[in-house]
């Protein structure tokens, strides 16, 4: 079988956090950990081309899967492979939604990745297989890929034996009994020394590592992010007010401060007569211009972010972190403050 | 005083209704129940209430339901209730003793708009109708208008005393009637000696205000502590829903008079388990009332000897934690704690399924992910209202809607079987 394998500039070998913005290119063969994985598969299935793309390229561009997809159908492939991304947030964000639209073209499709990374959650329905936590545990990675691909080329669905990890879509269906009475089976089978019994498994959020504090604050650039609805007046973006499907920006710009009357919280999830009176309580330009004139911040980004996170779900929400943090970084922005209401 | 003498326990006599409709000679014949019109009209007579209309519903038929409130089953104890609603029919008195008579198969359903109140909806045919309890009930549907300069308070007050009334009236039809079946139910037995682990339920009840709360003996239970009653006393209605939030995550007084978790109890005790009590707890809104309530509760089920507690709920993630909180609680005294969940993992069923989940008790059930999408044909026939608030369709329109919107859909309580599972190749 004919293989096209997805990579980032980095394993590309084209460069590192300064060519994160590289738009997708095509190489006729194996690249990077390509050519280890080209060496497992043998003469059986053959890697004919890599697409790569940078990370912030493919992460913030909403078009960027469409045009990574058209150059993987220029080559001819039946199948896609993409990653391993381990726990790079933009890079498994890519191989996810590259899979899935892959996927949705009528290819074979793979991706690989932690299964804590916020891609697997885009890749649906194209499989996942869990790799490790870093390119250390390359290997052992590529060994797990080449087998799921070789299971998958034969026609096989891929089981959690083969390292399928999943967003696992959880679906209703009638049981043989009510609830309750489940409940009290399920009371006695603890009773009787049964710890893991559960019908619900217990849900991993992952942990975030804290980023280390910034050397010298007076300098640096300090953006305001918000996940409290707060909007221009009239709502011109239609952000949601509950389960919000997207984040949006709006300047800043050299703004002393919010007024009232023109800005307002569209969050459903608490009473916001008081943000909506002084909108600097969701959004505290006003402090952080305070902040800048006293010379502790160095300047204030000139957009802010906003969404809402009423009953958003988590695996939106770990997007939005994930191409917020994109685009801070690509606007060299050193800080962020993000209010929770 | 009267409730100072022996309890022999509860007599239920069961009388179950195959057919319903108004007549003009009310009464109940081998099953076929017929109901007057006019007489059930007066018994919703208030100043509150500019008029009311009463419709049947019935299994099978082209019929959806919404702006579900409450929801309650026919029982009496004798004419005019002789002390079923205690609090609000009858005196504030324990019952749950005597006899009560029950009508299966029937449901009285109140369905219109009040403030706070969450679309929730029944369809009576087609996949839906078991998505409901109400769905294969044959329902006396009580639609409503405000009379003029009425305070919804008083709107509310008034449906809830017209449907408890309308409820013990289609009981009463049955009082001369020949039982189908007789149930004798003791009052709960300590089992003192029993080497079969003792097992107990503890019902939290949404207390979050006006149109969002729950009343024990007529009362409020927002500002109560946890209290333990006779599993009995539910029978005869001594909890009472006026919780209009959550359609498919709350509780209906209807719900609360067939507690499945005490039914399910009840049918084990002395076989694999002592039935070990019932602990009602209020859901507070503040998260250190959630800490100390739960402390308490989880104090209590130690106190009463239980060996395990089955937790209940009603409401969304804010009553998840109150599950949460009393289970872990009940862990760190030594007993198991067991927590019945609805899930919240999005459309696809990809999200986390519970979003406050405790942290060292683990036993959870699961009664579907509300979030899950399902379509209701279009019907001949809408009550409750003309317009369905979630979506603005027409209230007898082709639609595809959240579990969450279906009345009962999740029960929290465990009345369904609905549940939820990963769909992973073996």
């Amino acid at each position: 079988m004919k293989i096209v394998h997805y990579v980032n500039q980095f394993f590309a070998g084209v460069g590192g956090e300064e060519k994160a913005t590289v738009g997708p290119e095509v190489r006729q063969a194996p690249t990077g950990p390509g050519r280890k994985l080209a060496s497992l598969l043998g003469d059986e299935h053959q890697i004919v081309a890599t697409v790569f793309c940078g990370d912030d390229y493919a992460a913030s561009n909403d078009s960027a899967a469409g045009e990574i997809l058209e150059l993987i159908r220029s080559t001819g492939a039946e199948m896609l492979v993409a990653g391993p991304a381990f726990t790079s947030g933009r890079y498994g964000i890519a191989c996810g939604r590259v899979a899935a639209a892959a996927h949705k073209a009528g290819l074979l499709s793979l991706a690989a990745m932690h299964a804590e990374n916020p891609g697997v959650a885009e890749a649906a329905p194209a499989p996942v297989v869990a790799t490790g936590l870093t390119a250390r545990e390359m290997a052992a990675t590529l060994e797990k890929v080449a087998l799921a691909v070789r299971k998958l080329a034969s026609g096989e669905s891929l089981t959690r034996d083969d390292g399928l990890v999943g967003t696992g879509a959880r679906h209703n269906r009638l049981a043989g009994s009510n609830a309750a009475s489940r409940a009290v089976d399920l009371a006695l089978a603890r009773l009787a020394g049964d710890r893991s019994a559960t019908e619900i498994p217990m849900p991993d959020f992952g942990a975030v590592t804290p980023a280390g504090p910034i050397s010298d604050p007076s300098q640096a650039l300090v953006a305001l992010l918000t996940e409290g609805g707060l909007v221009p007046m009239g709502n011109p973006g239609r952000l949601e007010s509950a389960r919000a499907t997207k984040w949006l920006r709006y300047p800043l710009d050299e703004l002393p401060a919010l007024e009232e009357g023109t800005h307002i919280s569209v969050h459903g999830g608490f009473s916001t007569v008081i943000a909506n009176a002084d909108p600097n309580r969701i959004l505290p330009l006003d402090v952080a211009r305070e902040l800048r004139d006293e010379g502790a911040i160095g300047t204030i980004y000139a957009e802010y972010f906003t969404t809402t996170g009423n009953g958003t779900s988590v695996a939106d929400g770990a997007r939005y972190g994930v191409e917020w943090a994109a685009e801070l970084r690509k606007q060299g922005v050193q800080a962020a403050i993000l209010t929770s209401t | 005083m009267a409730y100072e003498q022996a309890n022999d326990g509860l007599k239920r006599l069961i009388h179950k209704v195959q057919s319903v409709q108004f007549g003009d000679n009310p009464g109940l014949n081998n099953g076929d129940l017929v109901a007057s019109e006019s007489q059930l009209q007066s018994l919703l007579s208030s100043p509150a209430l500019a008029w009311t209309r009463l419709t049947w519903a019935r299994p099978g038929e082209s019929v959806r339901i919404v702006k579900i409130l409450d929801s309650l089953e026919p029982r009496t104890k004798g004419p005019g209730g002789g002390g079923i609603f205690p609090g609000f029919l009858g005196p504030a008195l324990p019952q749950g003793r005597g006899e009560t008579h029950v009508l299966k198969g029937v449901a009285v359903v109140v369905a219109g708009k009040l403030p706070r109140a969450q679309e929730g909806m029944v369809q009576m045919s087609g996949p839906a109708a078991e998505m409901s309890f109400l769905g294969s009930t044959n329902n006396l549907v009580i639609e409503f208008e405000p009379a003029e300069g009425a305070g919804w308070p008083q709107v509310d007050e008034a449906l809830r005393l017209g449907a408890m009334k309308v409820a013990v009236a289609l009981a009463d039809l049955a009082l001369e009637a020949e039982p189908d079946e007789v149930q004798q139910i003791s009052p709960l037995n300590p089992g003192a000696g029993s080497s079969l682990p003792r097992v107990g339920v503890v019902v939290n009840l949404q207390t979050q205000g006006a149109f969002k709360d729950v009343f024990v003996y007529g009362r409020t239970m927002a500002t109560s502590m946890p209290t333990s009653i006779d599993p009995n006393e539910l029978d005869d209605g001594a909890v009472v829903s006026g919780q209009y939030g959550h359609p498919g995550l709350k509780n209906p007084t209807f719900v609360h008079q067939n507690n499945p978790v005490v039914a399910a109890l009840r049918e084990r005790d002395g076989q694999d388990l002592i039935f070990g009590g019932v602990i009602l707890s209020p859901e507070p809104v503040d998260q250190t009332l959630k800490e100390l309530t739960s402390a308490h509760a989880a104090r209590m089920a130690r106190q009463m000897g239980l060996d395990a507690a089955v937790v209940t709920k009603e409401g969304g993630g804010n009553a998840d934690s109150d599950i949460a909180l009393k289970i872990d609680a009940m862990e760190a005294m030594g007993l198991v704690g067991i927590g019945i969940f609805a899930e919240m993992s999005g459309p696809d069923g990809t999200g986390p399924p519970v979003v406050g989940p405790p942290s060292a008790a683990t036993a959870m059930i699961s009664t579907g992910n509300y979030d899950e999408r399902i379509t209701l044909d279009a019907v001949e026939v809408a009550l409750g209202g003309k317009v369905v608030d979630l979506n603005g369709l027409e209230a007898s329109a082709e639609m595809v809607l959240p579990v969450a919107a279906i009345y009962g859909s999740l029960s929290p309580i465990g009345l369904g079987r609905l549940t939820c599972a990963e769909e992973v190749p073996a």
